[in-house]
């Protein structure tokens, strides 16, 4: 049996049909998202929780950033991972699976640790950026990069411990940027063996990441940027905290260097 | 005094720093984020940043799991 006869063909229209019916989304934008390259850093909770909602609106192509591989206490929250894929590459393990999922999307993978030192040459070419990272260190290095504004690209940033969780969208160029609230987020805790994390947690900052990537994308809605969605699904409370610039900010302002 | 923190006003003994109302609540001082009357407190003021009665704070961990 052909691969035509043994699935039904979903095409372009179809796949998008649902989302040109909202209200701002114009048939013509669709373009923006096939053109659209979206830099997935980390593919762990947040990657796994984003990537396929990427991937399934029909974002042209994905590039997976991740040194990592499936560890077995990975399985329980990152959900494009099962037991048959421990000790494997996570970039390679989530392309095949959003291949599946997608198959006309383009994918890239590259299984190193972004820093300073490669961070323009890996996300050049990208639209928007997703920060999926557990490392604090990186993040002031996306944070810079999206500063520089050499993509003019906005960094998602999310992050999810215990039962919170948070997102916010930096421009290119800041102003405000992740520093100006926070200063280095290199000692934020981030060790979820330690304070263990709510599997559904992750999924739903990746997919409040994801509907930020695509707005952006699209032009449509309000960002989050210059806001900060914070969410606790202990009390099950949710709220929005203003982001201000700030004028000495070390990175995006006058104490920039 | 009487403080609005994170939305809720609440009752706190007198405290002269941002970084006193901090440590008074078991907040560490990485990766925290202040708002005091909806602007930005830098991390290295926090402990010469002066508080005062009615003060609306936001206080805000980063949190960096993912």
């Amino acid at each position: 049996m052909s691969p035509e006869a043994a699935f039904p063909v979903v095409r372009d229209v179809d796949r998008v049909r649902r989302l040109v019916a909202l209200p701002d989304v114009k048939p013509a934008l669709l373009e923006k998202l096939a053109r659209a390259t979206v830099a997935m850093v980390g593919m762990g909770g947040l990657g796994c929780g984003s990537a396929p909602y990427l991937a399934a609106a029909g974002v042209g192509r994905l590039l997976l950033i991740d040194p990592g591989r499936v560890a077995a206490s990975d399985v329980g929250r990152q959900v494009l991972y099962g037991p048959q894929d421990v000790g494997r590459l996570k970039v390679e393990v989530a392309a095949e699976r959003l291949a599946q999922q997608s198959p006309e999307l383009a994918i890239s993978c590259e299984p190193v640790v972004l820093g300073a030192e490669n961070a323009a040459a890996l996300l050049a070419g990208a639209t928007v950026v997703l920060d999926g990272l557990d490392d604090g260190r990186a993040r002031d290095v996306l944070n810079a990069w999206a500063v520089r504004g050499e993509q003019a690209a906005p960094v998602i940033f999310g992050g999810a411990l215990g039962y919170e969780g948070q997102v916010t969208v930096v421009p290119p160029g800041g102003r405000p940027c992740l520093a100006c609230l926070f200063g280095s987020v290199a000692d934020a805790p981030a060790e979820c063996s330690v304070a263990g994390v709510l599997g559904p947690l992750v999924g739903l900052v990746g997919a409040l990441q994801a509907a930020e990537a695509l707005k952006w994308i699209l032009g449509v809605g309000q960002t989050l940027s210059g806001r900060l969605w914070l969410m606790d699904l202990f009390s099950g409370a949710s709220r929005v905290v203003p982001m201000p610039r700030r004028a000495a900010c070390p990175v995006c302002g006058a104490g920039g260097g | 005094m009487e403080l609005k923190l994170n939305g809720s006003w609440r009752e706190t003994p007198e405290l002269a720093t941002v970084g006193a109302l901090l440590d008074h609540l078991g907040v560490t001082h990485q990766a925290v984020g202040v708002l005091q009357n909806g602007q930005v407190v830098a991390r290295e003021a926090f402990d010469a940043q002066p508080l005062h009665g009615r003060d609306e704070l936001e206080i805000v961990r980063f949190v960096g799991g993912g």
